[in-house]
């Protein structure tokens, strides 16, 4: 009797030990909650592709959004997994980083295509070679469009300028932001000085972009900007110089600089230069704080067209490089740029994505002064010689 | 041979079963990682109930390390002096604002070679300077119909001016209170207004400025009729409203000070410790234009912050602000960092405050400027 009843117990014990057994060989979710050196002993994992994307600001909460939904599709690349690692800092910043050695990334995406001029001009002398090229399309993919505007406190602005600025809107802000009396030439003395902001060019795109907007404006152009422009017209540095001495405290970043707008309400800026998908990003915070935003479209503007590049450096593999081009596939899918646009503002590059969908921020905020088709002329972007002596004459005058 | 096979059955088994299915070691005590932290003393209602928080959830770093948080509150401006002669060595300094960070820095390049603060810190809690004063005080001065500004307090300082001129004898004479410039944010920045004030400017502060005589009477005359107590916000408003208005008519106080002392007197958070009607203050936002503190929660760029206390530093930034967290920031009378947060009650008209206000700013000086003008007070 008793040999039965061990015979059974035996039984139910060795059925019990070889299902955990077969459990740990085979079940992932099981081998999650148990470590189980068997499997680990008979089949490896296949090590993943692993990349490292530097991007702006800007695009965090979008990148952050959808990142997971790729890695939930479980993508592969010669059957091994894509692992995507994120790394967030200023468009200028990430350039810098790379061609001074400091950071190897296998992807960056500054907020526009005038940070990868830079790099194509200057990467030949770092590295033998131009490791990215605004030129490279399929390298280099564009996969979201803001333009620069002009973002205001809606009260502020239209003491300023009305319903609209005009087309010397740099020159009135420019005059208005200098006057010594401020406001008070508004009918507004308890308002202050106005208050102009930006980002630092020398980190952050926007404010970059900004200063080119402003330098095209002063010289009456939309293309052609040369370094002799800059260095040659002692009107063009004087007024210039005089508007960004009139910036207290530039900005380390655009999404930041924004949410800092909105956070601190009109005392602290009345204005600033900032990304359209930023503005509708916080219009609704800006309500629950302070009140409405405007955007103004500037007479010419830039388009930030968040080039995403695959480096084309040594530390980039031939495999990494076609991971890369599967994550960028993703980002440029209907879905994800669904998300940017409904979401955060962004305008698509799919096709199958349009502005006017059901539940689009540029319905919803119309009230904002959003225009689908937007008004400004697109400037043509520099060569990398005169953003270069640009950025350089304002380091050299301006004390952040 | 049954036998046999059994035992080495057993055997298999046994060996199978170790290694299908081995449980995780148990959760052990494992090493800690401190996480000194000075901050200035405002934010001490908000902040040292989260380090408790903190602490109790356990929190750890990537490398397993329990994180301990530490936190101190002090003068803003004290901290940098007491981190520069060695007696505190914190991994993360809270001030109430960046005002005073590029004189820290060049104060630190000298004795370290760098900046003590990289980078764009993060703001945790945002709240304007303003001038506290109990409400019946400002009413007799005009307010709100009437707005009010620093030369107007100043005036009244200046002249010990009687209330008995507005039909309160028994209020004394008019008194306006401040923590000291060298230790305080709160008193560097009223000592900045004071002159900017004086100088009838809200910007382009230059040290010709400084330097000028007029900008020496200002601040000798500031002296003369300032009542200082303090050198950290925090504690010069406990002694304000403790001392109630015989003490201090007015004092330069962050909004949120307002706000809390305001939710205690109507009771709404300290119930058994309100035993006899207080006076209300109110929030008066100078009309020439106002700082604002931004407390930023800066990672200390010195030799004895470790690799493990920068992870620990960030992991509890995160948790600062985090939504719950920033949501009691509001509770408590600050402007939360995190901007979709709306401005609600108690940011209201009922506690003494109103969110539409400051309208303007004053132009933070450069460093140079601000070392100038502190060592104007000094004399």
């Amino acid at each position: 009797m008793h040999r039965l009843v061990n015979q059974a117990l035996f039984g139910i014990y060795a059925l019990a030990v070889l299902s955990v057994l077969a459990a740990a060989l085979v079940s992932p979710a099981f081998r999650a909650a148990a470590y189980a050196p068997v499997r680990e002993l008979l089949l490896p994992a296949p090590e993943p592709v692993r990349l490292t994307l530097h991007y702006s600001t800007e695009k965090e909460a979008w990148l952050e959004e959808v990142l997971p939904l790729f890695e939930a599709a479980r993508p592969t690349v010669d059957g091994r997994p894509i692992v995507v690692s994120l790394k967030k800092m200023g468009s200028r910043e990430m350039v810098l980083a790379v061609l001074d050695g400091a950071e190897t990334p296998d992807l960056i995406s500054p907020a526009s295509s005038l940070q990868i001029a830079i790099l194509h001009d200057q990467s030949p002398s770092v590295f033998g070679q131009s490791i990215a090229s605004p030129a490279d399309t399929v390298r280099c993919r564009s996969l979201l469009r803001t333009p620069l505007v002009v973002v205001a406190w809606k009260e502020r602005a239209e003491a300023l300028w009305g319903p609209s600025p005009g087309d010397d809107l740099w020159q009135r802000l420019h005059a208005a932001a200098v006057d010594p009396q401020g406001w008070a030439v508004y009918g507004h003395p308890e308002w202050g000085y106005l208050k102009f902001g930006q980002t630092n060019p020398l980190t952050s795109n926007s404010g970059f972009q900004a200063l080119l907007l402003m330098t095209y404006a002063y010289l009456g152009k939309t293309h052609g900007l040369t370094s002799a422009d800059i260095l040659s017209d002692a009107g063009y540095q004087k007024w210039l110089l005089d508007l960004q001495g009139t910036i207290s405290e530039f900005g380390s970043s655009s999404g930041t600089y924004m949410e800092a707008m909105v956070a601190f309400g009109p005392s602290k800026y009345d204005l600033i230069a900032a990304y359209e998908s930023v503005a509708i990003e916080q219009a609704a915070n800006a309500i629950g704080r302070y009140g409405e935003l405007r955007v103004y479209y500037p007479p010419t503007t830039l388009w930030s067209d968040h080039p995403f590049c695959v480096l084309n450096a040594d530390w980039v593999t031939p495999e990494k490089a076609r991971a890369a081009q599967v994550l960028l596939d993703y980002l440029a899918s209907v879905p994800a740029q669904r998300i940017a646009m409904l979401k955060y503002g962004y305008r698509p590059v799919a096709a199958g994505v349009s502005l006017d969908e059901p539940g689009s921020p540029f319905t919803r905020y119309a009230a904002l002064g959003l225009q689908a088709n937007v008004p400004s002329t697109a400037l043509h972007i520099p060569p990398g010689a005169a953003l270069n002596t640009l950025l350089d004459f304002w380091a050299r005058h301006v004390q952040p | 041979m049954k036998t046999k096979l059994q035992a080495g059955l057993s055997l298999l088994m046994m060996a199978a079963l170790a290694l299908s299915a081995c449980a995780a070691a148990p959760e052990t005590a494992g090493p800690q990682v401190t996480l000194s932290i000075v901050y200035g003393s405002e934010k001490r209602e908000w902040l040292a109930p989260l380090v408790a928080q903190f602490n109790a959830e356990r929190h750890r770093t990537a490398h397993g390390a329990i994180i301990v948080v530490e936190a101190a509150p002090m003068g803003s401006v004290e901290a940098v002096a007491l981190m520069l002669d060695g007696q505190l060595q914190p991994a993360v300094w809270s001030p109430a604002s960046s005002v005073y960070v590029p004189v820290a820095n060049a104060e630190w390049r000298k004795k370290f070679g760098h900046d003590l603060v990289t980078g764009t810190p993060n703001d945790l809690v945002l709240s304007p300077v303003v001038i506290a004063m109990w409400k019946p005080m400002a009413e007799a001065l005009g307010w709100p119909d009437r707005a009010l500004g620093w030369a107007d307090i100043t005036a009244l300082a200046a002249a010990a001016a009687s209330w008995e001129t507005y039909g309160y004898p028994e209020w004394g004479r008019f008194t306006l209170g401040q923590t000291y410039p060298t230790f305080s944010n709160s008193g560097m920045v009223s000592m900045l207004a004071g002159v900017y004030t004086g100088m009838q400017k809200q910007r382009d502060l230059t040290l010709d400025d400084i330097r000028s005589s007029r900008a020496a009477e200002l601040i000798a005359a500031a002296q003369s009729h300032i009542t200082y107590d303090g050198n950290s916000t925090g504690f010069l408003a406990e002694r304000m409203f403790q001392g109630g208005p015989a003490y201090l008519s007015a004092a330069v106080l962050y909004e949120n000070l307002v706000v809390a002392q305001e939710a205690r007197r109507l009771g709404q958070r300290d119930l058994l410790r309100w035993t006899q009607e207080q006076v209300p203050i109110v929030a008066i936002y100078p009309k020439e234009g106002t700082f604002w503190t931004n407390n930023p929660y800066i990672l200390v760029n010195a030799p004895w912050v470790t690799d493990e206390q920068k992870a620990a530093a960030a992991a509890f930034e995160h948790f600062l602000l985090d939504r719950p967290q920033q949501l009691k920031a509001l509770e408590l009378g600050f402007r939360p960092a995190e901007a979709s947060i709306p401005l609600t009650a108690p940011l209201d008209a009922r506690h003494g405050v109103d969110v539409n206000q400051p309208q303007t700013t004053l132009e933070v000086p450069v460093a140079d400027v601000i070392r100038a003008a502190q060592g104007l007070w000094g004399r």
